[in-house]
């Protein structure tokens, strides 16, 4: 008993990774959000009927949990669009939480109510992470369409903490609350939170009305701001956010791991020992990915799970990323060149730009 | 000596691994790796078993002299006794 949590993570994830173990799973309960928020890869409204229609139902996300739990999950994640918006997650997560999973819940906090927050607090996750847009009801209304979302985050927060369930914070970067960051963090750390940020933002995943590129940050300003952490924080570095996946093993540089010439263009978790599930019923490698996509609610999660792995194996390695002197600094993977370019395997323009920015930072500050 | 509820002993990639479930997560929000024989152990005492018992399943299943399975046993035992996982 003697290991700490952080080694038998690394541990099983090792294994799984090996033995192609659906270690962790990601499940995308709606697409739906009572946000707009205009960098998001994935947004119905939260009214759309068609959506709706197109969602699965809690019946059969409780059978996937139990056929992924039975093939080794431990990990689970629980995430949307805003998976509160949905009126049977007390159903599915109540189910869930008896099954033996390690449970994280991503949501924007703004539909917490004390009742909620009650319920949870008998049986909590893990962790919560809420996503905050913003510092001031101003900013959050630019950057999620909604000024009344940042009382209501606040409230949601707070509810939750009174509930002792354990919290995190995340900031998604972009032009619109860049200049919000010190803030984020002193408020993080007033209420005594860990918090984050997800400085990659990708291009939508499927067709809905969001815009990411017009939001996210230049090259040129996000390298400037992972060069100086301390100064747009105020204080101690945040952990980052990729996602889930790569999250339980972020320290080292991903690439360290990564054989180019074993022609396996993954160097993270995706479809080797994690899995993504769409809203709408697709098993992918990871939430970036709406294709390659199995099928596991007709064809039962084994049988999926294995598809997928043929699957990704028939992604070609970008062969340019794979030689450029670049590559150390570069946040390509093949997820990302997918939604930048169209192609696995075609170098994307915003991050090459951005990995030469952060290069050429480092050198002046003479870190190369 | 028996273990609380609310607790699933879960067998992942050849580990033996210990989940809180439901309320439970409110005093215990982690994990618990067991050794082989620690998982033994953990299912003996999840149905509630003196520490004879658990000495006789331990030379039951592995070849070890008694001295060191008592300790093995001991230790066990006040690990999760300090955790709190009795009832
Ligand atoms: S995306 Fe561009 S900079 Fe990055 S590794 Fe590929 S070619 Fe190099
Ligand atoms: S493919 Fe890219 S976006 Fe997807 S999990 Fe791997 S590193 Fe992350």
């Amino acid at each position: 008993m003697g290991t700490s949590w952080v080694q038998l993570s690394e541990t099983l994830t090792g294994r799984a990774k090996e033995k192609r173990i659906p270690l962790m799973g990601q499940f995308e309960l709606t697409s739906r959000c009572n946000l707009q928020c205009k960098m998001c890869y994935v947004n119905n409204s939260a009214s759309d009927i068609q959506a709706i229609s197109r969602e699965r139902s809690a019946k059969e996300w409780i059978q996937l949990a139990e056929d992924a739990g039975r093939a080794g999950m431990l990990y689970l994640l629980l995430t949307g669009g805003e998976v509160f918006l949905r009126q049977d997650f007390r159903e599915i997560y109540g189910e869930i939480s008896l099954m033996g999973f390690n449970t994280h819940i991503y949501t924007n906090g703004t539909l917490i109510t004390p009742e909620i927050a009650s319920w949870l607090g008998q049986r909590p996750p893990s962790q919560i992470e809420i996503s905050l847009y913003g510092m001031s009801p101003d900013t959050y209304g630019k950057v999620s369409g909604f000024t009344w979302g940042y009382e209501r985050a606040l409230r949601g927060i707070d509810l939750l903490r009174s509930q002792g369930i354990n919290l995190k914070l995340r900031m998604t970067l972009v032009q619109g609350n860049i200049h919000d960051s010190e803030r984020f963090a002193e408020f993080a750390q007033e209420r005594g939170l860990e918090f984050g940020y997800v400085k990659y933002i990708s291009p939508r995943r499927e067709g809905c009305n969001t815009y990411p590129e017009a939001e996210r940050l230049s090259p040129e300003l996000l390298a400037e701001f992972e060069m100086n952490l301390d100064k747009h924080f105020g204080f101690e570095e945040p952990k980052q956010f990729e996602h889930f996946a790569l999250g339980k093993a972020l320290d080292a540089s991903p690439f360290d791991e990564w054989n180019v010439e074993s022609c396996d263009p993954f160097y993270c978790t995706a479809g080797k020992c994690s899995f993504w599930s769409t809203w709408d019923g697709k098993l992918t490698p990871c939430s970036l990915l709406d294709s390659p996509a199995a099928f596991p609610f007709e064809n039962g999660f084994l049988k999926a799970w294995s598809a997928l792995q043929a699957l990704c194996s028939s992604i070609p390695v970008c062969g340019k990323c794979s030689e450029c002197p670049l590559l150390q600094e570069c946040w390509t993977c093949p997820a990302r060149l997918k939604n930048e370019t169209g192609f696995f395997d075609k170098p994307a323009p915003y991050l090459c730009e951005l990995a030469q920015r952060i290069h050429g930072n480092l050198k002046a500050a003479q870190k190369l | 000596m028996k273990i609380k509820e609310g607790f699933m002993l879960r067998e992942i990639a050849d580990s033996w691994v210990v989940v809180p479930v439901g309320k439970r997560v409110v005093e215990f929000n982690g994990l618990i790796s067991l050794s082989e024989s620690g998982a033994l152990l953990w299912q003996k005492l999840e149905n509630g078993a003196a520490e004879e018992d658990l000495l006789k399943s331990m030379l039951h299943e592995y070849e070890i002299e008694e001295d060191a399975a008592l300790a093995d046993i001991r230790d066990f035992i006040r690990t999760l006794d300090e955790k709190g996982l009795f009832e």
